[in-house]
């Protein structure tokens, strides 16, 4: 479904939806770039750089508790209930989403589903509409989507794209939620024109040609990783790395976390399993109790991200796991740059 | 600014003759403009080294990963590693020292003076710039950063991009050294500790409401942690194991270990995480800024150390990093320290 | 109602007993679920273990499917979980949720001889596929059992192993000799050797430390085993056990989901990163 939305009735559509939780990309008082839940009175708009912290935030949370325990005791009797904690009721729109963060979504939906699905995701999925905004200008110097097969138009794991036109927005609606979404405010929008779908093509085009990061022969490169396992290449490219996290806390697709059982009180047991973010860079995410380690280098884990994004998922679902948004390298605290090392992995041994 | 083809040659002559394994310094990144880290190998790539206000790490970091690295080797090289350092940077060299981490023969020092003026603020360039992107930023000789655009050349006063902790800086030139590059010039602080007055005139609690707003934002990457070259210990509170446990450490020890803090990003945790942080780094920490600088949520650390390191001063006289001899604050008491909390 | 795969169900320890006592204390759990019909597992699966409180554990069920009054997991004490689950006691209420991983491919091994490979509690994933032939022992040629450890207390199931003796050719090994020791002296590696299994229509089951499998694996080629005819079971540290929170991975496998069995064919083929 395509319609034209003016960039007035914009805000008008953020307030028809009143029943969801609507997001959008607002710039702090401090000067920071964040999606935070719109209150009553805000006016939703959708000029943005990139923000810190992706999207995934609100469909992966930093916290969620997986379920709850609690010890009942009657005399020597002790039994033990155990509740699962879905996420709760409501639906959510997210607007202002990068196509490469909605790509992002998508290869997430990959490891989510499958053999066992993640009910926590999907429930949040599931209630999530996510309204794409088609990149215009690159959002950050580093962004490299049309080298990982996105682009700054991709549709993949949005349900609404937005083009901006200058005084107006082409909105195409890609799933039944995108659709529901328009017409939960059809009065907004109207029809497009042919010169409009012409505007949003040539504004398409243009925007792959703006994107100032290249990284050439990824399919290659990806290749030529499985016989570098072994290679002294990560050595030296892990040399500064301060193994801080940054680079996979921030990924628009990482997705490890860690489970943990919080214990509000200790007799009678009461508490909470819960998982939260944790990250492959850290020496201890693969040590086992005995303490022996995997991965017990810089080394070996700056090659585990890197072979986990671009030959690891590939070989799995054919796609490369980096969407090319260059927030790893933008807020990498000493530089390592993965273009850079990738580049140097395609030149290693000719 | 400060020229380095001394230190370069100094550095060539070293990795010549053999004398360190490889030297810490500073390079330009693939930005093209702003400096990263860089370990240096062979006299020839000594040429990548370079000097400028982008020069913001805190390379005494690679010290610890330098220790742990021989740790896990067998016949270890005992040569020193040629390390380059800023006043700051230095001190931190200097509170390793004190702590017996390192020996001063593990480190060859390549001191390098900010003169006058220190390191940028990449937040403040970036409003400075509104856009345009730099191509080359240097210190010009009349104390004003130069910076190079496509568009043409900005000139700005220092004190406007200078880095926070720069303009109430101690140390303009390192302490400790063994070559220095640049002139001993001091730059003229006001008020030492002057960063703190807007929060130190909030009420208790506007205070709270600040430092809540700030650390809800938290989301535990730990970030700050790993790039603090004083955040060496392997059993570190916020974490749930012990990162030097071999095969003999008994099921018992690892199991008593106390799990002083969630992973969860809650604001009760993230409140317990930073503080201790912060009081475990209390007469240690010598505001290099980094903490601040990799945190990608922009949550301004500084403060809480810098205040600590207030207290340090102002209840014991005492200042991190500027004597090797001297034992570590909390290793030593005068008779003379307050007692007043002793009722 | 869909499954959810991150709750376990709630079960029973039934029953309990000290494998090996000291250090390196070994039990060996029986438990039974409480409501619910629980599951069926193949031979070298696996399930988390819950200690409310504590946190979750993956251990192999060492018992075979085709016992259905319990499932049996030999826990080494270690670490938080284990030592907590070492302090229960039969009545206690723990969770299970699984079964996880791939299984042995016991039907491919039909008419083969099998020789069981094990050190330490290496013994206990490979148990269920031990007992499994052993009870359909028609449809394999010879079964035996080459199992070591460092001492002969730190031998895992040793009742069961004197019992297994009147039933298949099993060959025990110490690591350093004692007073009244009178079998293979040695590690295990050095045992296969010394017993040099005929390669000839054999499959060469494995299970033990890191460096035990490699040496296993090693010797076994020296004496003419193909790489399809070793098996191993491998670990890794784990936390969710359904491939989704990343850390148990070799290569673009996941231990958990993916694994834990491997024939060396297929392990070498991956990232030497265990």
């Amino acid at each position: 479904m395509d319609k034209i939305l003016t960039k007035k009735a914009l805000a008008r559509w953020g307030k028809k939806l009143r029943d969801s939780r609507v997001f959008f990309p607002r710039l702090s008082a401090d000067g920071r770039w964040d999606y935070v839940e719109a209150a009553a009175a805000d006016e939703l708009t959708l000029d943005v750089r990139q923000t810190a912290v992706p999207p995934k935030k609100i469909l992966f949370p930093q916290r969620e508790v997986l379920a709850e325990f609690s010890e009942t005791v009657e005399g020597t009797a002790k039994t033990l209930e155990l509740k699962e904690a879905l996420p709760e009721d409501g639906s959510v729109v997210i607007f202002g989403v990068r196509p490469c963060e909605g790509r992002a979504a998508w290869l997430l939906d990959k490891v989510f589903g499958g053999e066992f699905t993640d009910p926590y995701y999907w429930k949040r999925r599931d209630q999530t509409t996510l309204v794409g905004l088609a990149c215009g200008t690159p959002p950050s110097e580093n962004c490299f989507c049309t080298s990982v097969e996105g682009s700054p138009h991709s549709e993949e794991g949005l349900d609404i794209l937005l083009t901006d036109l200058g005084d107006r927005y082409f909105v195409r609606a890609l799933t039944e939620k995108g659709e529901r979404l328009v017409s939960a405010a059809r009065d907004l929008f109207q029809n497009p024109k042919p010169e409009d779908k012409k505007k949003v093509q040539a504004v398409h085009e243009e925007s792959a040609g703006k994107i100032k990061r290249q990284l050439k022969e990824a399919r290659v490169i990806s290749e030529k990783l499985t016989g570098l396992f072994d290679s002294p290449l990560w050595d030296d490219e892990a040399m500064s790395c301060i193994r801080c996290g940054v680079c996979t806390y921030l990924c628009p697709s990482c997705h490890c976390f860690d489970i943990n059982d919080e214990i509000e009180s200790a007799s009678p047991l009461q508490g909470k399993r819960v998982r939260t973010w944790d990250t492959c860079q850290f020496p201890d995410f693969t040590m086992h109790s005995s303490g022996h380690n995997p991965r017990p280098d810089k080394a070996s884990r700056l090659r585990q991200r890197l072979y986990h994004k671009f030959r690891y998922f590939v070989e799995v679902y054919d796609k490369f796991m980096c969407v090319g948004c260059g927030r790893c390298i933008t807020l990498c605290p000493v530089g390592i740059d993965i273009i850079s090392v990738l580049d140097k992995v395609k030149s290693h041994g000719s | 600014m400060a020229k380095i083809d001394e230190l370069k040659e100094e550095a060539r002559k070293l990795l010549q003759e053999g004398k360190v394994k490889y030297i810490i310094g500073y390079t330009t990144g693939t930005d093209g403009w702003s400096a990263v880290p860089a370990f240096i190998r062979t006299a020839e790539e000594v040429d990548r080294i370079v000097w400028d206000p982008t020069c913001v790490h805190n390379l005494t970091k690679f010290l610890v990963d330098e220790k742990r690295r021989k740790s896990r080797s067998r016949k270890p090289d005992t040569r020193p590693v040629g390390l380059f350092v800023k006043g700051c940077d230095s001190r931190a060299v200097v509170v390793l020292l004190q702590e017996k981490f390192i020996n001063r023969g593990d480190v060859y020092l390549l001191g390098v003076s900010c003169e006058k003026a220190g390191v940028i603020d990449d937040r403040k360039l970036a409003q400075k710039l509104k856009g345009k992107k730099p191509m080359k930023v240097e210190l010009g000789d009349n104390g004003r950063i130069v910076i190079s655009t496509p568009e043409g050349t900005l000139e700005v006063p220092a004190e406007e991009l200078l880095a926070d902790r720069c303009l109430e800086c101690r140390a303009n030139f390192p302490v400790v050294f063994d070559v220095l590059a640049g002139d001993k010039v001091k730059r003229a602080v006001e008020k030492p500790y002057g960063s703190l007055e807007k929060i130190e005139k909030l009420t208790a609690e506007e205070r709270f409401k600040f430092w809540k707003e700030q650390l809800d934002k938290c989301i535990r990457c730990y970030a700050c942690r790993s790039v603090c070259p004083m955040c060496y210990c392997d059993e570190c509170v916020v974490d749930s194991v012990n990162l030097s446990v071999t095969a003999d450490t008994s099921a018992e020890e690892k199991a008593q270990r106390i799990k002083w803090l969630q992973r969860s990003a809650e604001s009760s945790e993230n409140f317990v995480y930073h503080f201790v942080r912060a009081i475990h780094l209390g007469g240690r920490c010598i505001d290099c800024g980094e903490c601040e600088r990799a945190c990608p949520l922009d949550i301004p650390l500084r403060f809480l150390n810098k205040k600590l390191e207030k207290e340090a001063s102002e209840l014991f006289g005492y200042e991190a990093g500027f004597d090797a001899e001297l034992p570590a604050l909390i290793a030593c008491f005068r008779d003379e320290d307050p007692q007043d909390f002793i009722r | 109602m869909d499954h959810n795969a991150y709750i376990p169900q709630l079960a029973r320890i039934i029953e309990i007993k000290e494998e090996v006592g000291g250090a390196r204390a070994i039990k060996t759990f029986r438990t039974a679920f409480v409501n619910g019909a629980g599951f069926v597992h193949r031979c070298g699966q696996c399930a988390m273990l819950s200690v409310f409180g504590r946190g979750e554990s993956m251990i192999s069920i060492s018992s075979s499917p085709l016992v259905r009054d319990f499932l049996q997991f030999s826990v080494l004490k270690t670490g938080r979980v284990t030592t907590a689950l070492h302090e229960m006691e039969a009545g206690d209420l723990l969770g299970v949720r699984g079964p996880y991983g791939n299984g042995f491919p016991v039907d491919d091994w039909k008419g083969k001889n099998i020789v069981f490979i094990g050190g330490g509690i290496g013994l206990a994933p490979i148990w269920s596929v031990l007992q499994t032939t052993l009870l359909r022992k028609d449809e394999f040629g010879e079964l035996s059992l080459i199992y070591g450890a460092r001492t002969s207390k730190d031998l895992v199931f040793k009742d069961e192993l004197y019992e297994l003796k009147k039933q298949m050719p099993v060959h025990l090994s110490i690591d350093v000799a004692e007073p009244e020791w009178t079998e293979f002296v040695g590690f295990v590696p050095t045992n296969v050797l010394d017993k040099k299994p005929s390669a000839a229509k054999t499959i060469a089951v494995t299970c033990g430390p890191p460096i035990m499998i490699k040496f296993v694996i090693k010797n076994l080629r020296d004496i003419g085993f193909a790489d399809e005819q070793i098996y191993t079971t491998v670990e890794n540290k784990m936390k969710c056990g359904i491939g989704k929170c990343g850390r148990c991975n070799i290569g673009f496998h996941y231990v958990c989901k993916d694994g834990p069995v491997y024939s060396w064919a297929e392990l070498k083929k991956l990232p030497q990163e265990y």
